[in-house]
């Protein structure tokens, strides 16, 4: 059996081994009919077409892409602008001797001057409020808030020159 | 028809180009009351067409709305800043970034005259300049005559690095906080500074250091 093989791919080799003669006037026979065949445009996009639109579907598609255009724009403007560069935060050390306060919070440049978004924690040594802030290098203002309604600067940092509302605030500056 | 379409396109063209040129206004400006939200918004579409930064304008204006300050208020302050970050823009370049510029206006405001600033520049360089420009202003916030905190900054800035320049001033506020003359307080930063200078006008020159750098603990 396997020799039967063998001699059919043999034979099937040799076959394959013998060149191929073809008509010397084949190249010209094949280019001839290539040019009676018309010239066909494949391409759907570079064909020129009629399109019909109404004046109220003009209005309408106008509409749609305006609507995209400016939904897309509303959301943008909902998100916060990331900051332009990326830069190492060091950690920050604040605090605040104040012992009759029962709250206290950071508020600055850093937080928006948001009161709820940094608050001190405290020590319980000599009413110390304490806490740690990672800021990337900067020139912050920012000031404490006792008990949610007192504005304080910190004490031991310079004031800010400044004191457009009536409170002041101290200033900080971060190194690299 | 073919007319309508391209009408249509040109207005489709239109109202994407004018979208997307919109000035976006910062959604933390929500946080005002609806007659300051316009002119602060006003304020900062056009410090920043002017090439101001807008960051320290915003913050302004949440500040004041966070202190309940009136709306006539939180516009004066952000335009009054405003006028500062471009005084001080005016004085150090187009180069100088959001810290130098907030730190030079707070220079100015502390009574430095504009050649202090300008003394800093050529000295440094505007691309290192937050840092000595910061401790400048807060040295001249603290009392020391804004000419003598430059000199002091500008000796020391050539052999220091900005944590050691920060580190000094620490320093002085502590000693001013326990009751030292803010010009001898300041002056004491120059036992750091391997070259002596003159800054109080006695005659006489910090030599050497005899200490290194303090730190506070």
């Amino acid at each position: 059996m396997r020799e039967l093989e063998d001699e059919l791919i043999e034979r099937v080799a040799e076959a394959l081994r013998q060149p191929v003669h073809l008509d010397a006037a084949l190249d010209v026979r094949v280019m001839a009919e290539v040019r009676t065949r018309p010239l066909r445009r494949s391409n759907w996009f570079l064909r020129s077409r009629t399109i019909r639109v109404t004046p109220l579907g003009a209005l309408a598609l106008a509409a749609g892409v305006a609507a995209l255009v400016l939904g897309t724009a509303f959301a943008a403007l909902r998100l916060r602008p990331a900051p332009a560069t990326v830069s190492a935060a060091s950690a920050v050390p604040f605090v605040l001797v104040a012992p009759e306060a029962r709250s206290v919070a950071l508020v600055g440049d850093f937080n928006d001057w948001d009161t709820a978004a940094t608050p001190l924690r405290a020590t319980g040594l000599s009413g110390a409020w304490v806490v740690t802030v990672p800021l990337p290098p900067g020139r912050y203002r920012y000031a404490f808030v006792i008990d949610g309604m007192r504005w304080l600067p910190d004490p031991g940092a310079p004031r800010a020159p400044d004191d457009d509302f009536g409170t002041p605030n101290s200033v900080l500056t971060v190194g690299t | 028809m073919n007319s309508m379409t391209r009408m249509g396109g040109l207005a489709l063209t239109l109202i994407s180009v004018l979208g997307r040129s919109a000035p976006a206004q910062d959604a933390r400006l929500d946080r005002l009351a609806p007659d300051a939200r316009a002119p602060v918004a006003s304020l900062i579409d056009s410090a920043r067409a002017a090439g101001l930064p807008a960051e320290p304008l915003v913050d302004r204006a949440l500040e004041g709305a966070s202190k309940g300050a009136a709306a006539p208020l939180i516009v004066a302050a952000v335009r009054r800043l405003s006028a500062d970050l471009g005084r001080a823009r005016d004085i150090l370049g187009r180069a100088a970034g959001q810290a130098e510029l907030a730190a030079a206006a707070d220079a100015l405001r502390a009574g430095a005259p504009p050649d202090v600033l300008v003394r800093l520049r050529e000295a440094l360089g505007v691309r290192r300049l937050a840092v000595p420009l910061g401790v400048t202003a807060d040295l001249a916030l603290l009392g020391v005559p804004a000419d003598s905190a430059a000199t002091i900054v500008i000796t020391l800035a050539r052999s220091l690095g900005d944590d050691d320049l920060l580190a000094l001033q620490r320093d002085v506020e502590r000693d001013v906080a326990l009751g030292a003359a803010p010009l001898a307080a300041a002056g004491g930063m120059l036992d750091a500074s391997p070259t002596g200078i003159d800054v109080t006008g006695a005659g006489t020159t910090r030599g050497t250091p005899s200490a290194p750098v303090r730190r506070k603990p």
